[in-house]
């Protein structure tokens, strides 16, 4: 039946599928799609799920891989072998914009759909992490917002059992109106356990349906947050999904057990496009077809339609493939936890998905042209030609006085100050694993087996990407890698999360593969591959863009846990050095983003391995990465427990000011050997190294009037947070 | 050899930790599922882990107190079995009336996972029964405070049923800051910290690892 | 002359939305062998004004949309209590 131009343009519309997409189905099925296929090219087809504005530059991540991938499939969480044994899944995802519209049950379901992608590989969750970018926080809603999103990821992730590690949290105006909630997860696949995939295979066996009933969850898509509610837009009002972590407790459990088991063939959680996508990607990976009955599948709201059903987005659900013979078992194991587990088809040789409603035939259709034939769009792009860098940089001419003000300024605010409201709200400690929790940059859990210590961190500067992208995203690998080393810890794998504009501008398109590039390279560098991923596109607010965000989760490898670097000050006496690498200078936190000199990637990886090396031949007391606001706030940090330190340097104000890429500081009683060691390395030109400062209790003096009282210092930055995350929202 | 009994509800989480510590003090741990009554007589101790039964709906530890395993375990607690509850286990105790008071949301409406100083005022004869003096342990949990009707507090104190107290800080508005308390006869004992997590110098702590 | 009215404001989870907490004690009343059809938790909240009838509703309306209740995910009813 041939639509007219209107109704056409109506249902492209609602199905979100454009012109040149509808000719592609038309071409692709030889007809015009029937009114069911609408919705399955509308899911499958959408940006989430087909990747098709990023596609072709993802496949770059490809060159990173190396002999400890197991598993890189793209979609589900990637696996990295640790050798003896043990093996870790993790990945990273966004759920920006229903966090926008409800940031408890937004963030909340993030962090459940991160969990599903993990123990449906059979991996038990170990540890969670996240990445926030808020906006002004006198920007409307903000402060809702930020209470909600942590109090969401809070109920979530401790309900569930999952530590929440470490974090990440960021505030620039140009997420006022796209704020950037970014939730990853690891598991641990300890020696023995069999990894679960998800093709499906075997002629006759059954699809089995697991977890919560369907609902009406987030069907009929998301409303523009902008839009104002009121009682008579019932209609409109997007239909929230509701996370039950509780309930995926249980889904974790069941799972894991079916899987280790051996009574599952394969497995895929349900998770944006729910049913559809699962059932189209399983069918297309194992290259089988599969009858799907609709009606079969656990309904919450009996009134639901087909159309309804395929799309629903409703949480903690999971679909299975299963032997005959197992079934019952099956339905046995899940009963026991409270959960329905039932047939709601079968596979088939033939490549087709036929999608029944009461044994009526709605349609056939090859998943491939679903999965496979998704667009992939080449979107316009320039080559990177950093355009903020310069020849030299404005002179930080300030007074020590400004120096101090700024400094107590930033400390006190959502700059620099604490983040202890925040990861005070989440259990760290559930798994009895962790040695190092979220109020270390890096997070380091005791494997149960190997004794070994597995080590967990996010990446990405929202400042350096604004200064240039490339550089951003070098640091968003690099960064995190050298907190890593520092501590001792081996980089070994990445997963990312590459939160972006509206990809058809080409400035937007050109930071993104810029961006792609930078990551490509340091990861190939490190020796660390890029295992999994997620994109967002389109974080964009009545044409105004986000500052472009590749956010990243690097995971580490260390020997042991015993003699961890602290990364504050703990005793008096000792020698504070600051170590400097040659070559790159930004401007100041707050000024016009520019930089000068050259990022040299294969220093950086020079100068990470010597620093692991060094960490754990020559042990400092302390060690950290100094971050953006110079030398002066890192120490400040640094003697937030009581110790300070006494400099005997006279530095120039603009030295302690300075964004140098990159600066260490290393306390220590073996300031000789640690000097040496970096004489004798291959960056001996390009390190220099200054003894700065002597640790001592009570006391930070700078020198050049730059005096600071500790304990103004440790009431300001523990206050700075405090009255956004009190319960602001009911 | 008989073993100690590591209770699990639907949604317990800590249950693994506390498994694997029992191992590591040479005892014999063996799960008791929450559907099933258990043989009393096979087990010296139970204890009943951390976590979110039945996701802490309606009060944190009132759907699991009411599940059938629970009669094994009043029936264990009566015969003067060692019985306890930690965190959550805690909840479970007291909305099952086994231990006095209720647990309710803290003071300041948000969960908190932090370190805390305790001193111990009273001795469980099970139970960190070498712990004396102030002692250090984590905490974690959103549904904390300690309640007791004003008139019971003296009676509390008189029969010697105050096991801990937090030190120094009230993390989350306990009345006179009650941290764990006991039953009359000091075989049930209940605390909202967790010594699971307290039992190595890699985890920040070891002044967990002689409750058991 | 005004005096002390109180109103309640019923809270509930709206009817298409998953109820997490009903499901659960929906859950436990079955294994309990007390079973029922459907569970649903909500908030109840009273409030005290010193005002006449048709004031306090208007303004306990008023605190319901503004605070009370979340209208993405809830309704509400108010009475005189």
């Amino acid at each position: 039946m041939k639509l007219d131009a209107a109704t056409l343009k109506t249902k492209c519309k609602h199905y979100r599928i454009s012109n040149e997409e509808y000719q592609k189905i038309c071409q692709l099925l030889k007809r015009e799609p029937l009114d069911i296929e609408w919705p399955l090219f509308s899911a499958l087809w959408s940006e989430h799920c087909s990747y098709k504005s990023s596609k072709i530059h993802l496949r770059k991540f490809g060159k990173t891989m190396n002999a400890t991938v197991v598993n890189a499939s793209g979609e589900n969480a990637g696996i990295i072998d640790l050798g003896q044994g043990e093996r870790i899944a993790f990945k990273m995802e966004s759920h920006n914009h229903p966090s926008f519209i409800e940031p408890f049950q937004g963030a909340a379901t993030g962090v459940g759909g991160i969990l599903r992608d993990i123990f449906t590989m059979g991996a038990r969750p170990i540890a969670l992490a996240n990445y926030l970018c808020f906006g002004e926080v006198k920007a409307p809603r903000m402060k809702y917002l930020m209470d909600g999103v942590v109090h969401g990821i809070s109920s979530y992730g401790n309900c569930v059992g999952v530590p929440t590690v470490t974090g990440q949290t960021n505030f620039d105006p140009s997420y006022s109106q796209n704020i950037l909630v970014n939730a990853l997860a690891v598991g641990l696949l300890r020696p023995g356990e069999k990894i679960a995939l998800s093709q499906a295979q075997g002629v006759g066996n059954w699809v089995v349906y697991v977890g919560a009933k369907t609902g009406k969850d987030g069907v009929h898509g998301a409303a523009m947050a902008s839009e104002a509610f009121d009682e008579n837009s019932e209609a409109k009002k997007p239909n929230v999904q509701i996370g039950d972590p509780y309930f995926e407790k249980l889904l974790i459990e069941s799972c894991l057990e079916a899987i280790q088991q051996g009574l599952v063939v394969s497995i895929q959680d349900m998770g944006a496009a729910g049913l559809t996508s699962s059932s189209f990607e399983m069918a297309s990976k194992g290259q089988m077809g599969m009858d799907l009955h609709l009606d079969q599948v656990p309904l919450r709201d009996s009134s639901m339609t087909p159309e309804e059903i395929l799309l629903s987005e409703s949480q903690e659900r999971m679909l299975m493939i299963c032997e005959p013979s197992k079934l019952e078992a099956v339905e046995k194991l899940f009963s026991k936890w409270g959960l329905d587990a039932c047939v709601v088809g079968k596979l088939k040789k033939q490549r087709t998905v036929s999608l029944f409603w009461n044994k009526e035939l709605l349609t056939e259709i090859d998943p491939d042209l679903l999965v496979e034939n998704a667009p992939v769009y080449e979107r316009p792009f320039s080559a990177w030609a950093s355009p903020r860098r310069v020849s030299s940089l404005p002179d930080l001419k300030f007074s020590a006085a400004k120096v101090k003000i700024e400094l107590m300024q930033v400390l006190s605010n959502e700059i620099a100050g604490s983040r202890r409201p925040i990861y005070r709200q989440y259990d760290q400690r559930v798994g009895a694993m962790t040695a190092h929790g979220a109020e270390s940059d890096v997070a380091i859990q005791r494997l149960p087996d190997s004794g070994r210590g597995f080590a967990l961190a996010v990446g990405c500067r929202p400042f350096l990407m604004q200064v240039d992208a490339q550089i951003g995203a070098y640091d968003s690998v690099f960064y995190p890698a050298l907190q890593m080393a520092i501590k001792g810890v081996r980089a070994l794998a990445v997963t990312d999360c590459l939160n972006y504009g509206n990809p058809e501008r080409p400035e937007i398109m050109s930071e993104f593969v810029a961006s792609v590039d930078a990551i490509t390279e340091a990861s190939i560098l490190l020796k660390a591959p890029v295992i999994s991923g997620n994109v967002s596109f389109y974080n964009e607010t009545m044409g105004s863009n986000i500052t472009s965000t590749p956010a990243t989760g690097v995971v580490g490898l260390r020997d042991h846990v015993d003699g961890l670097a602290a990364d504050r000050f703990g005793k008096e006496g000792l020698k504070v050095l600051v170590l400097r690498l040659k070559g790159l200078e930004l401007s100041g936190f707050g000024q016009k983003p520019q930089f000068k000199g050259e990022y040299n990637p294969q220093k950086v990886t020079e100068l990470i391995a010597l620093l692991r090396k060094a960490a754990m031949e020559i042990p400092p007391q302390a060690s950290q990465v100094v971050g953006l606001g110079g030398l002066a706030l890192a120490l400040a940090k640094m003697s937030l427990d009581g110790i300070g330190c006494q400099a005997h340097q006279d530095l120039s104000i603009s030295s302690w000011m300075k964004n140098i890429l990159y600066q260490i500081v290393w306390v220590t009683d073996q300031a000789e050997a640690f000097e040496k060691f970096f004489q004798n390395s291959i960056l001996a030109a390009d390190v220099e190294i200054l003894d700065l400062a002597i640790t001592k209790k009570s006391v930070l003096d700078l020198g050049s009037e730059l005096q600071f009282s500790l304990p103004e210092l440790q009431k300001l930055s523990s206050e700075a947070l405090q009255s956004y995350f009190q319960g602001v929202s009911t | 050899m008989k073993k100690i009994g590591v209770l699990r509800f639907s949604g317990t989480n800590c249950d693994r930790d506390v498994f694997s510590w029992i191992q590591l003090k040479g005892f014999h741990p063996e799960y008791l599922w929450h559907l099933d009554q258990f043989a009393i007589n096979d087990y010296e101790a139970l204890i009943l882990p951390g976590g979110f039964s039945f996701g802490d709906y309606l009060r944190s530890g009132a759907l699991a107190a009411r599940s059938p395993v629970m009669k094994s375990v009043k029936e264990f607690s009566k015969q003067g079995g060692p019985v306890l509850g930690i965190c959550n286990g805690f909840q479970i105790l007291c909305e099952a009336e086994l231990l006095p008071g209720a647990l309710v949301k803290n003071e300041g409406r948000r969960f908190i996972d932090d370190w805390v100083d305790l001193q111990c005022v009273g001795v469980s004869s099970r139970f960190a029964s070498q712990v004396k003096g102030s002692i250090r342990l984590p905490i974690a949990h959103g549904d904390g405070r300690y309640y007791l009707p004003e008139k019971d507090l003296q009676a509390l104190w008189d029969s010697g049923q105050v096991w801990f107290q937090y030190r120094n800080e009230n993390p989350n508005g306990s009345v006179q800051g009650i941290a764990g308390v006991l039953s009359k006869n000091k075989n049930i004992a209940g605390l909202m910290p967790h010594p699971e997590r307290a039992i190595a110098d890699w985890m920040g702590g070891t002044d967990g690892w002689s409750f058991l | 002359m005004s005096n002390k009215i109180k109103v309640g404001v019923k809270v509930m989870p709206r009817e298409v939305i998953l109820d997490t907490q009903g499901r659960a004690i929906e859950q436990a009343l079955k294994l309990n062998q007390m079973p029922v059809g459907q569970c649903r938790v909500g908030k109840f909240i009273e409030l005290e004004f010193q005002d006449s009838q048709e004031q306090a509703l208007k303004q306990a309306e008023e605190i319901a949309k503004k605070m009370l209740c979340n209208p993405l995910i809830e309704t509400y009813e108010i009475k005189v209590l």
